[in-house]
């Protein structure tokens, strides 16, 4: 007992109170955090609060009016990622381990911390009358102070006891904050919240009732923590039973994952199918066939010889069928063979590289019928504002589809602004430095009004689609100035040295040079990732329901019955709340990564 | 039989002619030192044999393949050329084994655990079996440049070029390199090494080569160049360095 007293009080001494000085500063400090602290609770705990603004209208933050009968769709979607999630974490488990003592020791802290914040939590709050005079109202009564203290303070004495004692029990640390996850799926059973509920007339009734925390997700909320269970157990299974395929499959998954759920939230798609055996299937073998002669030749010295004329020559079809009225995915497919003719020579140099390459072929090709198909049927799913997504789920689809889409395009062009390909250089310099110097609200309007004209006739695309288009680009210029920043870093002895022991320009790239100058620049990454996770909520200038402007707009004009009419500030603290928890989060575990990518520093 | 031929090699950066017409011939499993003051042209030298630098005039002939513009021509040079240079340029993002086995994978398409056996034997060569987990970054300079030295190894060139492998060194790690390089010259590898040591020079070459401006001033076998050099700038330049 003395012994942890001891070094609590030295650590006070030699961090808070080590001078004259930094003892006035602590006690400054203290004081404003308090001032501070008894603030907030009292602005929380105010009879001004309507908080049932904020948990009667969950749904409208979660998926905002997402076709209610579709709503299954978006439940599927967490529990894909969550089992894809789950099985990562389990394949990639390190076995770190926590210790319990330490797991003790955390919890013992957030309840000194808890115990210490009710005993200073404010007695009574300042509210503004009708007439516009103030007045002091009680927040908490001292007998519910002593209700709610009393178990709290009886929990903090039986951890502090426990961490008297030196128990070895090891914990897998992953499977310790699974469990802590519980913690949160379990209070949405038990923890009550205000909320409201009608009458049989529909009228509101007063006073607010207490319910558990969203009364009809929590049984999806528990199907799916248990979903991440299983499948962190399934993964634990295929870790031990070393399937190596896993490596590459997992990542390629995530990186897919995305694209597939995007689609299954936004379309119920209604295919014509005579369309597609016409169309599609034909269209997709033909340009298989196409594909598998130019890498069969890749090789041949006569092919080599007229392959500049037969890129050309693809290149002007393309042009010219450009605005015939053909289905759009010949018109793609067509200059995919362009590219295909780029790279072939490269890579299909070997047999290894060219059953690669001819796979990678057939696979985008299907993929890009698929696509297409998808996105040129109606969308089955139909809501008032006719944009089909709203509040949270907007937002994360928007950042991180804005990521996945612009990460990769901000690494083409500081690739091809670093290129010594003239042509090359000047169109990726052309791209960011246009990109960058209009502002993103401007390319919002761009894709809310211009970008309709531009696509090829046929296709069009919902505005959300539209704003992650125009965020591909804004995003991806920035993200190209910080990777360029990185690439200059890269010495020139890298380039030599890999030059030296025979690697061909794609291999320096991709095992040298890109490796390095992304590590150099995960600092600057993440911001520009929080960033464009914060920026998301610009979208409501062009109409989009994204998370802030449900706040601050829809859910304040929620009239009769519900009547939440003015409460903004109660909206936006939860807000402030969400988005700090997932940019904290975010940053927390980018520091972690970049530790263990910096082991190799120089 | 020649290994290295070059007639007549001319080189221009912007004004300045960095080297002015040389012509020479190596010889399978022959080790040559080339010396002179800096600036010389001697590092630029090596370097235009494995295309590190273009040189703009002349011919350069590696193992029978002429050094064009041609990719193809190059890659294959390169692969049979391995180079050391002064600053290691080790890959600080991969460990020692993966520095090692890297160029083998993807270049030579080796099998990994090939080339990973490869790998250990060349490092218990160089000496430091132990070090292959670690990283660049955590070895000292003579233990990074013997990784450097196998990393070259690793892809079983026919030629090792040395560009000043020892001058970023501390004086008592520059033996443990030159004892990996007296090791590799006895074993047969053709080896042109640009270099101050003169230690190394008297006891494991076959022939010296002295730049100046960039133009070969002399060549000789080691004692004659030591003991009766030809020219008066070479006589110059041994009575300053010796």
């Amino acid at each position: 007992m003395n012994l942890v007293a001891n070094k609590n009080i030295r650590w006070l001494r030699d961090n808070l109170f080590s001078s004259v000085s930094s003892a006035l500063l602590t006690l400054i400090t203290g004081y404003m955090l308090l001032g501070m602290f008894r603030g907030t609770v009292g602005f929380i705990l105010s009879p001004m609060r309507q908080w049932p603004a904020v948990t009667y209208n969950m749904q409208l933050y979660m998926i905002f009016n997402y076709a209610d009968g579709d709503s299954w769709r978006a439940w599927a979607s967490v529990g894909v990622a969550l089992l894809l999630l789950g099985i990562t974490l389990g394949y990639w488990n390190t076995g770190e381990k926590v210790s319990f003592n330490s797991v003790i020791s955390g919890l013992f802290k957030v309840f000194t911390g808890l115990t210490l914040a009710v005993l200073v939590a404010p007695r009574e709050t300042e509210i503004m009358n009708n007439d516009g005079t103030r007045s002091m109202v009680e927040v908490i009564s001292s007998s519910e102070r002593i209700n709610i203290l009393i178990p709290i303070a009886v929990l903090t004495l039986i951890f502090f006891l426990l961490t008297r004692y030196n128990l070895p029990k090891l914990f897998n640390r992953t499977k310790v904050i699974i469990f802590y996850v519980g913690f949160l799926v379990g209070s949405a059973w038990i923890i009550k919240v205000p909320t409201v509920t009608f009458d049989d007339a529909g009228n509101r009734v007063e006073p607010d009732l207490f319910l558990p925390l969203a009364t009809t997700t929590t049984i999806p909320w528990t199907i799916l923590y248990a979903v991440l269970w299983a499948a962190f157990f399934i993964g634990q299974y295929l870790q031990k039973k070393e399937i190596k395929i896993l490596k590459r499959l997992i990542p390629i998954t995530w990186l897919l994952l995305p694209l597939y759920l995007f689609s299954w939230l936004y379309k119920k798609p209604i295919i014509e199918y005579n369309e597609v055996l016409l169309n599609d299937i034909p269209g997709v073998l033909i340009f298989w066939i196409i594909g598998f002669l130019i890498l069969r030749y890749a090789t041949n010295e006569k092919f080599i010889k007229y392959r500049n004329y037969l890129t050309i020559g693809f290149l002007l079809v393309t042009a010219s069928i450009l605005f015939l009225r053909i289905p759009f995915l010949f018109k793609a497919l067509t200059f995919s063979v362009v590219l295909l003719l780029l790279v072939a020579p490269a890579i299909a140099n070997t047999a290894e590289g060219k059953r690669n390459l001819l796979l990678i072929w057939i696979v985008a090709t299907l993929v890009m019928a698929f696509l297409l198909r998808g996105s040129g049927s109606d969308t089955g799913i139909l809501t008032p504002t006719g944009s089909f997504l709203g509040g949270f789920s907007l937002t994360w689809v928007l950042a991180i589809f804005g990521t996945y889409v612009s990460f990769p395009f901000g690494v083409i062009l500081a690739l091809g602004r670093t290129s010594n390909l003239p042509l090359v250089r000047i169109i990726c310099t052309g791209i960011i430095e246009i990109v960058r110097s209009v502002p993103y609200i401007t390319w919002l309007f761009f894709a809310s009004v211009m970008l309709t004209v531009f696509m090829p006739e046929g296709i069009e695309f919902n505005l959300i689609v539209r704003v992650l288009i125009v965020t591909a680009f804004f995003s991806g210029a920035y993200f190209a100035e910080n990777i360029r920043g990185g690439l200059q870093s890269i010495s020139k002895g890298q380039y030599e040295a890999a030059n030296a022991v025979g690697m061909n320009p794609l291999q320096r790239i991709s095992l040298i040079v890109l490796p390095q100058a992304l590590r150099a620049v995960i600092p600057t990454l993440v911001s520009s990732l929080i960033t464009s996770f914060k920026d998301s909520s610009l979208v409501a200038i062009i109409g989009l329901f994204d998370t802030l402007r449900i706040g601050s707009a829809v859910i304040p004009t929620q009239s009769s019955p519900v009547n939440f009419v003015g409460t903004q500030l109660d909206n936006l603290l939860f807000i402030a709340l969400f988005y700090w928890v997932f940019c904290f989060i975010f940053s927390r575990r980018t520091m972690k990564i970049e530790k263990k990518l910096g082991l190799g520093e120089r | 039989m020649s290994i290295i031929v070059t007639k007549n090699v001319k080189k221009w950066f912007g004004d300045f002619q960095a080297l002015d017409g040389i012509s020479m011939e190596i010889k399978e499993k022959e080790v040559v030192v080339i010396c002179g003051p800096s600036g010389s042209g001697k590092s630029t030298f090596i370097r235009c044999i494995n295309r590190l630098e273009q040189h703009q005039e002349g011919d350069i002939i590696v193992d029978g393949i002429e050094l064009t513009n041609d990719l193809k021509n190059i890659d294959a040079i390169r692969s049979e050329v391995g180079m050391v240079f002064q600053s290691f340029n080790l890959f600080p993002h991969l460990t020692v084994m993966q520095n090692i086995t890297l160029a083998p994978i993807w270049v030579r398409k080796k099998t990994r655990t090939e080339a990973e056996e490869k790998a250990m034997e060349l490092l218990e060569r160089v000496g430091i079996p132990e070090q292959a987990d670690k990283f660049p970054g955590q070895l000292s300079g003579g233990q990074q440049q013997r990784v450097a030295i196998a990393r070259a190894l690793a892809m079983e060139p026919k030629i090792m070029l040395f560009d000043e492998p020892t001058s970023a060194l501390d004086p008592e790690m520059i033996k443990e390199v030159l004892d990996v390089m007296k090791e590799l010259a006895q074993s047969g590898m053709t080896m042109i090494v640009v270099t101050h040591e003169m230690g190394f020079a008297k006891e494991v070459c076959d022939r010296v080569m002295f730049f100046d401006e960039g133009k070969l001033v002399e060549e000789n076998n080691p004692e004659d160049f030591f003991n009766n050099p030809k020219s008066d700038r070479t006589k110059l330049f041994l009575s300053q360095i010796l």
